[in-house]
């Protein structure tokens, strides 16, 4: 727990010198620290609770477009619609972890991508909510305490502090009884169910919270963006690359999907350069590579071997 | 007010692209009913049949079908390769881990796609594109008629091979009982790779088919596919062929027929309802009669 602890200190130390350091590439740097928390709070469902999701697009997508609308139409600030967003957001995980609970295996994980298709379908149809195929525009945002939201600067810190947030509730969930009986779960349903633990409850409690910080950052990824499209923020590859990134990084760690994020978000951008937009090649080689040769994930590796170690030395003496 | 004619013109163009789609789901179903794996690059192996009738046609010039006479086999060595080379290796790790490898190659094939061809949509011009057949009051399209014609002809010499061949038995019994299968003596690895090269030429060939129809893009279409596969298997019910053949041609006609009397932008939602709908209620399929749950 205290390494876990330094190792937040750290990265919100790297995190405050970060914009000092290099004023100008902040923009990678945001897109880095909201798919930090996305992959963390996909790995609440997807690594603790062990239920792969691939419709997690679905929340980001809801988080922005409540936000867009909210300030376009309604004229509310982007905090109160991000919150709504986000009741909305564990709202809908729970009905559709209500239904979906029963199914074991890959059926939970396909009915995901349906789920996620269906949202991206009215979004597209709808016009009348959300623009339509067009999308929304955000034009004016509110300037709490002199503050611009549109600026880069400004957007950093709040990712920044989206992601210290979602990595501290993992940190605080690891050591909770919460936490514990996810991981029961996770492992054996029915030797959970002999300890006392409710494994639907369970699997839904960590959805619903999965589902409503992933829709904070959608929040807050409309705003950085500030032009939404539902063909970027429901498509089946963003909630590809936000499950992606958890797996790569090491599923059910605490510094797992972070160490993804930064690697594949970073890889991503210096193959963008390279292969324009078929930047995903290096997801796609990258997962097979993990999946053949180091199947817990960089960190959940790299602990394994630690552990290894230790207990070698112990041996030793 | 209905009309008749319409009607059964609808029903049977739900039909024939019911077909494909059932060619699809068959490939995707055999795969999954051998080797438990959920193929999530089906999808982009029918993209590579399309882009492989693109090439064929951009080389040569003739017609996208006589390109099957290359796909064909070299689709089948690809999916044995494939299935040697990546799934194999971790036959033994959780479910999960297939289907990421799948993904991965999914991501691969398609932007490998991307950078060849270029983003643009590409489809291969026929000149019987808009060349119809007409019995009775119904106009049929010479390009479904022949997509339904190689659909059928594919699926009667995949029957013919699963039911009355020696490797066709042993397909079913290492579907049907694995350790059992390796009991009487069947080497299930071999059946393995076999099985998902032939889940590779099904997909490659309703892919061949579906070009003189569609437009093909390199990374969007693949996952349309795909999750078009998964529809027809879990309609039908996961691991049967006969019951993926029902679920294509009920998705086929579900579709046009949604598309034609309720909201046509809904068109690809329609399938996606279908498929919740039997997820949540039948997860056995609708013509499943067991409940096994996976």
């Amino acid at each position: 727990m205290r390494t876990h602890l330094l190792g937040l200190a750290a990265f919100v130390a790297a995190g405050v010198a970060y914009p000092f350091l290099f004023p100008s590439v902040l923009t990678i740097a945001i897109t880095i620290l909201l798919f930090v928390g996305w992959a963390t709070a996909w790995d609440v469902l997807g690594g603790w609770a062990g239920q792969v999701s691939l419709g997690h697009a679905a929340f980001v997508g809801l988080g922005a477009y409540f936000v867009a609308i909210g300030v376009t139409e309604y004229q509310l600030a982007p905090w109160w619609s991000a919150l709504l967003g986000m009741a909305v957001a564990a709202a809908l995980a729970f009905a559709w972890g209500w239904l979906t609970f029963g199914l074991r295996g890959p059926y939970f994980t396909l009915s995901t991508i349906a789920f996620a298709e269906i949202l991206r379908l009215v979004a597209i149809n709808e016009g009348w909510l959300t623009g339509g195929a067009t999308g929304v525009f955000i034009a004016t945002l509110p300037e709490p305490f002199g503050l611009d939201l549109f600026a880069r600067q400004t957007q950093y810190w709040l990712a920044l502090a989206f992601a210290v947030l979602v990595i501290g509730i993992v940190l605080a969930l690891s050591r909770a009884r919460f936490g514990y009986a996810l991981r029961a779960v996770r492992e054996d349903e029915d030797a959970a169910m002999a300890a006392g633990i409710d494994p639907k409850r369970t699997k839904l409690k960590a959805f619903m919270l999965s589902g409503a910080l992933t829709a904070l950052g959608g929040g807050l990824y409309g705003m950085v963006l500030s032009f939404l499209e539902p063909h970027v923020l429901f498509y089946l590859l963003l909630s590809v690359q936000i499950a992606l990134t958890a797996i790569i990084g090491g599923r059910g760690t605490i510094w797992g999907p972070a160490a993804g994020a930064l690697v594949l978000i970073g890889a991503g951008e210096v193959f963008r350069t390279t292969f324009a937009e078929a930047n995903l090649l290096i997801y796609g080689v990258l997962i097979l590579v993990i999946v053949l040769f180091a199947p817990r994930g960089l960190v959940g590796e790299a602990t394994r071997r630690a552990i290894r170690r230790r207990y070698a030395k112990r041996a030793q003496s | 007010m209905l009309d008749l004619a319409i009607f059964i013109q609808n029903l049977a163009n739900g039909l024939l692209i019911g077909g494909v789609y059932a060619l699809i789901g068959v490939g995707l179903t055999l795969v999954f009913g051998v080797m438990r794996t959920i193929n999530f690059a089906h999808g982009d192996f029918v993209v590579l049949g399309m882009y492989g009738a693109v090439l064929f046609d951009l080389v040569f010039g003739f017609d996208p079908y006589l390109s099957l006479l290359i796909a064909l086999p070299v689709a089948f060595v690809v999916g044995m390769v494939v299935e040697r080379a990546i799934l194999a290796p971790i036959a033994e790790a959780p479910a999960e881990s297939s289907l990421l490898a799948t993904l991965g190659l999914s991501l691969i094939i398609g932007n490998v796609l991307l950078l060849t061809f270029g983003g643009e949509p590409r489809s291969v011009q026929v000149p019987y594109a808009s060349d119809t057949v007409r019995i009775g009051e119904v106009n049929l399209s010479i390009v479904l008629l022949a997509a339904g014609a190689a659909t059928t002809a594919m699926i009667g010499v995949l029957y013919w091979f699963l039911e009355r061949t020696e490797r066709g038995r042993a397909v079913r019994a290492t579907a049907e009982n694995r350790l059992g299968a390796e009991l009487v003596g069947i080497d299930t690895r071999r059946v393995q790779s076999f099985v998902f090269g032939m889940g590779t030429a099904l997909a490659v060939t309703a892919g061949v088919t579906l070009i003189p129809l569609l437009f093909a893009t390199p990374t969007f279409t693949g996952a349309i596919f795909t999750l078009k596969a998964f529809v027809v298997t879990v309609l039908g019910g996961l691991g049967r062929v006969g019951a993926a053949i029902g679920g294509g041609l009920l998705l086929g006609v579900v579709e046009v027929l949604g598309a034609s009397y309720f909201l046509s932008e809904y068109r690809d939602a329609y399938g996606l309802l279908a498929f919740l709908l039997v997820l949540l209620l039948r997860p056995e399929g609708l013509f499943g009669k067991t409940v096994k749950r996976v």
